[in-house]
């Protein structure tokens, strides 16, 4: 299979020089702000876990194909390189390394190449990583550390739980939101990034910087983005106006727990999302209600990923029922 | 002698080539629901392998007496009355296993490999014959199962019937002895197995 | 043997015999079964509750109480054990439902002045590996010897004193609740059999 094989679109196919490879180093270029606050907020520690989630899953790439698929290696198409990017931003930066590279082993060979390698996975393989490590180490991939004094020592000392956690945590047994506003970082802090969390969830600006270039260059469309965060905020607004001392105001919910994130760069995945617009707004909406749903009334505090791997595996059934219009086609009115 | 070569055939094809589990894909739900130890998917395959034995044996011996258009019922009557009586005598005697295996007792009646059998072999042919596919076709399925179980054991609790390896604190993958790790598993054990009898075709 | 025809007399008569041989054989292996299964029953009451009480030399499966009471759904059973005349401990059956994956079912054993001797975990589908290390010795010892009148049996994190289950909070508060329900039904019905001699 060649690299150059994943954008699937309907024909007919215009060539341009723009190939998946300069996609995916587009969207590294997008994730490098998040990087950043997250070095300083972490310090060296985010480095770590960032750099054993990219080496490995880029290894584990070229094991598998070079010796148990002896297929053609594809690790220079920067997919891996996301899929390590992705994952390490979904870690805590405390995680010992060993889990890292078990789950970018997951994330590679089950979510991945299991499935046909780039372009057939059904599943955002980050995702479906991380997933792995949450179900199979709920203590250590729960364990957030807080942000750190000292950017180059290991942070290991302080842990905290993420904003959502200590709203869940605190509404299990009674609290209202009143009594928990002062345990909540400030909407402000959650802006810039210094709240508890994984490595890539911190700062909602990073993320919106990364998101809009993501939008400029062309790389993804805003109707994944935007129809998801809206869902969320009208879900989550609703319950708030109804009663806002058990649900928390949509603003914290947007801006917490990688909802951004998941919204600009694992749900917009151009392999595991629809291919129409009008797919992609369901897609979209489909995330929104199973994060809320799961935030709001299950046993996690954080329901994104569930979410995004949920709604991909309809994506063949979207795509079935709202099918790209052929070209030269007549158009009939309202398909589209 | 051809006879003889047949029936070790007979008996063979049910553990290898015609394998209820890794290729025919038959009774999944007791292979996904109890597959969470080797010990578990011993106990699953051995209560199975009986009834499909007892099932083929009391099948093929009435096969003539019974008119074709009552035929199914009367296999579910018989399958189902060693069903129950596997369920009496295990919860008699072996409390543990029978706990464990809970629900997935009774749900033997609707495994569609017993009654697969019953239908397709044990009403077509002599008796020996039906034991000896039952036989292997039962042990195919214990194969299986412990196989399955010892996989998501290994993995998940760091033991191997009940025989722990690793630090009482250890992380394990707990995901593979919840219920998604079932379906992983099985997919990769049926890729290695089929990996492995198509090499051996050659 | 050529094979039966398909008319209403031999479909009838075949499974009519195999009803009846089918009958025949499961009601054998049930009068060979039934005594086995209510002593192994038996016996694993006995074994639970002789984990969580005192020494005793009374049945106290003979003398099973089933309490009504709105802490739960169904009557609770509640277990008194004796040696020779003195009521030496109470064993109760509490539950919560609260559990991280639906019910968790206990057996609290009470001394007579109300402290808890020991706990045995009946019942639950907590998560591998993490709920269900409430099974462990480790996390029980906790409980022993302390009397829920002055140790509160909530997790630290909601201000009481257990000290709570790595990564199973939610376990370990049902559990809590579990015990204060058979703590509260011992309290309530406890000294009623204590005054009672039969």
């Amino acid at each position: 299979m060649s690299a150059q094989s994943i954008i699937i679109s309907a024909s007919p196919h215009v060539h341009s020089d723009r190939t998946s490879k300069k996609l995916m180093y587009d969207v590294v270029i997008a994730l490098i702000p998040a990087f950043l606050v997250s070095l300083y907020v972490f310090g060296i520690g985010a480095f770590i876990v960032t750099a054993a989630a990219v080496i490995s899953c880029l290894l584990f790439e070229y094991l598998i194909q070079k010796f148990l698929l002896k297929s053609e290696v594809t690790i220079g198409d920067g997919s891996a390189l996301i899929t390590g990017l992705l994952l390490a931003f979904n870690l805590p930066s405390g995680i010992p390394i060993w889990m890292i590279v078990v789950g970018s082993l997951f994330a590679i060979g089950v979510g991945k190449l299991s499935f046909g390698g780039l372009g057939f996975n059904i599943f955002n393989p980050a995702l479906i990583g991380r997933v792995f490590l949450l179900i199979s180490f709920p203590i250590q991939m729960t364990t957030w550390p807080t942000a750190v004094e000292n950017q180059t020592a290991l942070a290991d000392a302080v842990t905290g739980a993420t904003p959502l956690g200590i709203i869940k945590e605190g509404l299990t047994f009674g609290g209202t939101m009143t009594d928990l506003a002062s345990k909540i970082p400030s909407t402000l802090d959650m802006l810039l990034g210094v709240t508890g969390g994984s490595i890539g969830e911190m700062s909602a600006i990073a993320l919106l910087i990364g998101g809009v270039y993501l939008l400029v260059r062309k790389v993804i469309t805003w109707h994944i983005p935007v129809t998801m965060l809206v869902t969320m905020a009208v879900m989550t607004g609703i319950f708030w106006l109804v009663d806002s001392e058990h649900y928390a105001n949509p603003l914290i919910h947007i801006l917490s727990g990688g909802a951004l994130l998941g919204a600009f760069f694992m749900a917009t995945d151009l392999v595991t999302s629809p291919m129409t617009k009008k797919g992609m707004i369901i897609f979209a909406i489909g995330i929104g209600v199973i994060t809320v749903v799961i935030r709001l009334f299950g046993a996690y505090p954080e329901g994104v990923s569930f979410a995004i791997i949920i709604m991909n595996a309809f994506v063949p059934l979207i795509n079935t029922y709202f099918k790209p219009r052929r070209f030269g086609s007549k158009i009939k009115s309202k398909i589209v | 002698m051809a006879e003889a070569l047949n029936q070790k055939d007979n008996f063979l094809k049910g553990i290898i080539k015609e394998n209820p589990v890794f290729v025919m894909l038959l009774g999944m739900c007791p292979t996904l629901g109890v597959t969470s130890s080797a010990f578990n998917g011993l106990g699953m395959g051995v209560a199975t392998l009986f009834v499909l034995l007892m099932s083929n044996i009391v099948v093929s011996l009435i096969k003539s007496q019974v008119p074709s258009k009552v035929r199914i019922p009367a296999f579910i009557i018989i399958i189902a009355s060693f069903v129950t009586i596997v369920e009496m005598v295990l919860e008699a005697f072996i409390p543990f296993l029978y706990e464990q295996l809970g629900i997935f007792i009774p749900l033997i009646v609707v495994n569609c490999l017993i009654l697969g059998r019953a239908e397709a072999f044990a009403s077509k042919n002599n008796v020996m014959s039906s034991i000896l596919d039952a036989l292997g076709m039962g042990l195919g399925f214990v194969i299986a199962l412990t196989a399955l179980g010892a996989a998501r054991e290994i993995l998940g609790s760091g033991s191997i019937f009940d025989i722990k390896f690793v630090a009482e604190n250890a992380n394990t993958f707990i995901l593979f002895i919840l219920p998604p790790g079932a379906f992983i598993a099985l997919a990769y054990l049926t890729v290695f197995f089929n990996k492995i009898s198509t090499k051996e075709a050659k | 043997m050529a094979k039966k025809k398909d008319t209403f007399i031999n479909m009838v008569v075949s499974l009519f015999v195999i009803t009846i041989v089918a009958g025949l054989s499961l009601g054998f292996v049930n009068e060979l079964t039934v005594g086995p299964i209510q002593k192994g029953k038996i016996e694993r009451k006995i074994n639970a509750l002789k984990l969580v009480l005192p020494e005793f030399d009374n049945n106290p499966v003979e003398d099973v109480k089933m309490i009504k009471s709105d802490l739960a759904k169904d009557s609770v059973e509640m277990y008194v054990a004796k040696k020779g005349e003195n009521n030496v401990g109470t064993a109760v059956i509490g539950s919560s439902e609260k559990g991280f994956s639906g019910l968790i079912k206990i057996m609290v054993g009470f001394k007579s002045d109300g402290s808890i001797n020991n706990i045995q975990v009946l019942e639950q589908k907590e998560t591998p590996g993490l709920g269900t290390k409430m099974k462990d010795d480790k996390f029980i010892e906790q409980f022993r010897g302390k009397n829920p009148s002055e140790f509160n049996l909530k997790p630290t994190k909601d201000l009481g004193e257990v000290d709570a289950l790595t990564g199973a909070t939610i376990t370990t508060r049902a559990f809590g609740e579990a015990t204060q329900m058979a703590y509260d039904i011992f309290m309530k019905e406890g000294s009623t059999t204590k005054t009672k001699k039969d």
